[in-house]
């Protein structure tokens, strides 16, 4: 079984040669979409083993994705796998994901950093922002996941072409997820560990993806 | 009397402007129409001001006609800032979809 993991990456040299080799010394295929980086991103990349696909110009994290899953459909993925650049994944967590596809227990699988007490999320994070997240996605997409903001997923090659994404920027995981529940498709959340090396979005990025979401809704 | 003859002299150089452009093919017919409108409506504004003023203050304003037209500029300013937000982000989708296709050809 072809599994490919599509990892997006902008401006990571400090981790991405460590990812990849993880990543590949875990037997998957790896695909890195380098958003027009300004470091050595690519050529790092490119000497873990990775296959790189290269932006030509700095198009967001929802456009790098869509990029790597689309060319990891045309070259055979079975199971596509969407993972982080910045090393605060575990590798060991991608079975995890593809077991329910591998033995079809399901069409897609969400890490959930909420399924544990693993992550160590700060406080701000997981008492004011999560929740808010948590129910805008209630009330814009219906979609009920114990995280609302998960970036690391797996789906079924066919998901992969049923599902289309239009955010380029951060609001594609709403908007994956939002997808995923108006197709009503099997859905399992299974436990991860995230080590945060920085806090990542705070309210000024929810606030960006609401509007961004906004603006798409519109167009 | 004065102001509404400058205020004519400027509509009427825009009206001249705007067929010459329309001659030398320069703007859209819709562009070309949708300006037209405008001057021609900005026209009407200035020459009957006084007639328009009575038409407002029987619609219940309080404020002269041309006060009316300025908020009604504003929120057509609004409107338009709007659409070009709504064409800006079709355009952002194509420029994404231009950009993965040429990374795409470039690995191959």
């Amino acid at each position: 079984m072809q599994i490919t993991i599509i990892i997006p990456a902008y401006n990571e040299a400090r981790w991405i040669k460590k990812v990849v080799e993880e990543v590949r010394a875990a037997g998957f295929q790896t695909v890195v979409v380098d958003d027009c980086s300004k470091d050595e991103t690519a050529a790092l990349a490119e000497s873990a083993g990775a296959a790189v696909l290269r932006h030509v110009i700095n198009r967001g994290q929802g456009a790098a994705l869509r990029t790597g899953t689309n060319w990891a459909l045309e070259n055979g993925a079975e199971i596509v796998v969407h993972f982080d650049a910045d090393g605060q994944f575990r590798v060991s967590d991608i079975e995890r994901l593809v077991k329910p596809l591998a033995a079809h227990e399901a069409e897609v699988v969400f890490g959930s950093r909420f399924l544990d007490n693993t992550t160590k999320l700060p406080w701000s994070k997981k008492n004011l922002i999560m929740p808010l997240a948590r129910l805008a996605n209630k009330i814009l997409f219906d979609a009920e996941l114990t995280d609302p903001q998960s970036g690391f997923r797996a789906f079924t090659a066919d998901v992969g072409r049923e599902i289309k994404w239009r955010q380029d920027r951060m609001a594609h995981a709403s908007e994956i997820l939002g997808e995923i529940t108006r197709r009503r498709l099997r859905v399992v959340e299974v436990p991860i560990t995230v080590v945060y090396h920085e806090f990542g979005q705070g309210f000024s990025g929810g606030f960006k993806i609401l509007r961004d979401i906004f603006i798409k809704k519109l167009s | 009397m004065f102001q509404v003859i400058i205020a004519i002299v400027v509509i009427v150089f825009f009206l001249a402007k705007l067929f010459w452009q329309k001659n030398k093919k320069a703007i859209s017919i819709g562009e070309f129409y949708f300006w037209l409108i405008f001057w021609l409506a900005s026209l009407v504004l200035v020459v009957f001001l006084k007639q328009l003023d009575a038409f407002v203050s029987s619609l219940g304003f309080s404020v002269p006609a041309i006060q009316v037209a300025a908020y009604l500029a504003i929120a057509v300013l609004f409107y338009l800032i709007f659409r070009v937000r709504l064409k800006l982000e079709k355009t952002q989708e194509d420029l994404t979809k231009l950009n993965e296709a040429l990374t795409k050809l470039v690995k191959k």
